[in-house]
């Protein structure tokens, strides 16, 4: 019985820790390069997931419902940078105003048009895995594509001229204009990979539980704590982040309350607010 | 604790100077006369409006002076010192669930529970405060933002003491008359009111006003501004929490504390939204913006549908329609009157710049300085060069 439930566990924290990881690493993306704490992050996973789910129902499959997962999400997120963020990017006060308006309307729109109640979308592959007592296929596979991703996502920023741009504008805005990068092309950038990792996570998230229009808000809350933990702005970190916090979060599910989930990560935010302002990997804005 | 918090409000040197001046209508212009004036009226309002069978506007300008008290006790914070904080239901909901959660496990009178309610909100600025002095710009924005949805988490965990999600009943109520609740309410509302004028207007308020302008300025002037911020925390606190529980404890909640009334995330943007548009930094703005905005909400939620899908909300969020209206209004503010309603106007009747939107900073309104104040730490923390504000 111990065994079972520690694999439990450990095949939870495996699983959701790439899929937070996604999710903080566009968050971490767009606020170390471009300095925007984007609260309609969230809503990214939720379009995602409620993309796939209107691709399925409309009988297209699966497959063809996770390309538009990862589209839908990045056409919103280009959308909101060059509509509403671009413009109002020196104003952090409306930025914050407007990205939690997005993600109110988002999550009212979902309410008026597939209702609060929860919808599942099916999952790649059907099956089990035989390891730790039989995992589900699907959720293998959702792990595997999460690493690949962040594996890709790596070799962009290190080995590509763009995804060194991209990391250049992070360190240096006007450094990175001398040698001739265009800082707007590349927040675009970072946008689109920030909406399109976080569709994808959104997909699997509705694939091994179910979708509801609020279920962007637990992911949203848990990369706040991850991407302080790592350091603002760090992928390596977030994706460390991702996994110690969803450890603790399914310790503390599993061993404590159900009714807890997300509360761990947060805790550990504001510990790490007050202890180590700048994370494990990041950059520092505290005196004292 | 709570000797603390008095002690510190008898701390003002000049506040009984700054008081007399308050009530003094021979030092005042046209608009403060005409703002006692207004005061006065609404003073006299409840008995009249329920003998004129207007129940229902009594009742909500009972629920308007709660809100505004608690865009006041934003603005002394976010609006004085530049450091915005995106979780202020988070001294509300502490104030009034203290309030009551020991009345209905301990029994005791509310005479007790709201005073221990109050300084457990005072205990809560004191805790935000802390951060405050060391993180700035987003990091202080997250920190505020994450707490009220812990204490939902807690309150959610702890369900059995306290309601849980859908909320705690079984509540003492000081009263469940409308005329008491009202001038309950509007004592509630004035005290602040004249509290933090007093406060704002006296030497405190300008190293507050000072500290949003340049921090380093103040600290090479000798004064110490993490001792300034703190008592901003504490007091913003401390009336906070009594609002919440003198809401809670008649006919505002109805003593019924959910967290959707007293900690949800869009109350504290209600707040701010509230503010910008009354004007940040000059507490009557925010008064006046609090009681403007909460009635216009109940004006438009009373409307029929307009037929659009996003009114019929299906779980009670509290995002209405209503909430995107305000957020974009509040937003065309910020760009095109940053300074706010209030002061706008006051520049408009007196025909030169009021003494509220002047800025030491060649002439500023408290909203930009505070938007530049983040954006520089903001800078400085994402190496976009140029950490000072030019």
């Amino acid at each position: 019985m111990a065994s079972v439930s520690i694999a439990t566990v450990v095949v939870n924290v495996l699983l959701l820790g790439a899929l937070y990881s996604l999710v903080a690493i566009g968050f971490t993306l767009i606020f170390g390069v471009g300095g925007v704490l984007n609260l309609a992050h969230g809503a990214s996973i939720t379009l995602g997931a409620y993309s796939a789910y209107y691709a399925v129902q409309f009988g297209l499959g699966i497959y063809a419902g996770a390309v538009v997962a990862l589209l839908v999400p990045a056409v919103f997120n280009l959308a909101l940078y060059k509509g509403i963020i671009k413009p109002v990017g020196d104003n952090p006060v409306a930025v914050l105003i407007l990205t939690l308006v997005m993600t109110l309307v988002v999550e009212q729109v979902f309410l008026a048009i597939a209702g609060a109640q929860a919808v599942t979308i099916p999952g790649f592959v059907t099956g089990q895995v035989p390891v730790l007592g039989g995992i589900e296929a699907n959720r293998v596979l959702g792990f595997v594509l999460s690493w690949v991703l962040i594996g890709g996502l790596f070799f962009f920023v290190n080995r590509t001229k763009t995804g060194q741009a991209v990391l250049a504008t992070s360190m240096s805005k006007k450094g990175s204009a001398l040698v001739g990068i265009d800082p707007d092309r590349t927040y675009t950038y970072t946008w689109l990979i920030a909406g399109a990792l976080a569709g994808v996570a959104g997909l699997f998230l509705g694939s091994f539980q179910s979708l509801t229009p609020l279920m962007g808000r637990n992911p949203l809350l848990l990369s706040f704590a991850i991407v302080v933990l790592g350091g603002l702005g760090s992928i390596r970190g977030s994706v460390i982040g991702a996994y110690f916090i969803s450890l603790l979060d399914q310790l503390t599910i599993f061993y404590v309350s159900e009714r807890l989930a997300g509360l761990a990560g947060l805790v550990v935010l504001v510990v790490v607010l007050l202890v180590r302002p700048q994370g494990l990997f990041g950059r520092e804005l505290a005196e004292g | 604790m709570s000797g603390e918090t008095e002690s510190t409000m008898t701390e003002e040197p000049s506040e009984d100077g700054s008081l007399f001046e308050l009530v003094d209508p021979r030092e005042m212009g046209t608009l403060q006369r005409l703002g006692v004036l207004a005061l006065l009226g609404l003073a006299v309002f409840a008995p009249i409006g329920v003998i004129l069978g207007r129940e229902l506007m009594v009742l909500q300008l009972t629920g308007a002076f709660i809100f505004a008290t608690y865009v006041m006790t934003w603005d002394v914070v976010s609006g004085y010192t530049g450091e915005i904080s995106f979780g202020h239901a988070l001294f509300f909901g502490v104030g009034a669930y203290t309030s009551a959660i020991v009345n209905t496990q301990l029994e005791l009178s509310l005479f007790v529970t709201i005073p221990i309610g109050v300084v457990a909100a005072t205990l809560a600025g004191l805790l935000i405060g802390f951060p405050s002095l060391r993180l700035h710009g987003p990091y202080f924005s997250l920190i505020t933002l994450v707490t009220p949805i812990i204490l939902i988490s807690m309150l959610v965990f702890a369900s059995d003491i306290t309601g849980g999600a859908s909320g705690l009943t079984g509540i003492d109520v000081l009263t469940r008359d409308t005329i008491i609740s009202y001038y309950l309410a509007f004592g509630v509302f004035a005290f602040a009111l004249v509290l933090f004028l007093a406060i704002t207007r006296s030497d405190a308020g300008t190293v507050l006003t000072a500290i949003r302008e340049d921090e380093m300025a103040v600290q090479a002037a000798g004064l110490n501004p993490q001792k300034f911020k703190l008592f901003a925390f504490v007091l913003s606190g401390a009336v906070g929490g009594l609002a919440g529980a003198i809401a809670l404890h008649t006919r505002v909640l109805g003593g019924v504390a959910s967290p959707s009334d007293l900690l949800a995330l869009v109350l504290s943007i209600e707040v701010i939204v509230a503010a910008i548009l009354g004007g940040m930094g000059t507490i009557t703005g925010a008064a006046i913006g609090g009681l403007m905005f909460y009635m216009t909400v109940r004006f438009l939620r009373a409307l029929p549908d307009f037929g659009v899908p996003l009114l019929e909300t299906l779980t009670g969020a509290v995002a209405d329609s209503y909430f995107l209206i305000f957020a974009l209004l509040a937003l065309v503010f910020l760009f095109y009157v940053p300074e706010g309603a209030l002061p706008r106007i006051a520049q408009y009747v007196k025909g030169r710049q009021s003494r509220a939107a002047v800025a030491a900073d060649g002439g500023r309104t408290p909203a930009e300085s505070a938007i530049a104040k983040f954006v520089s730490q903001l800078r400085e923390l994402v190496g976009l060069e140029g950490g000072d504000e030019r």
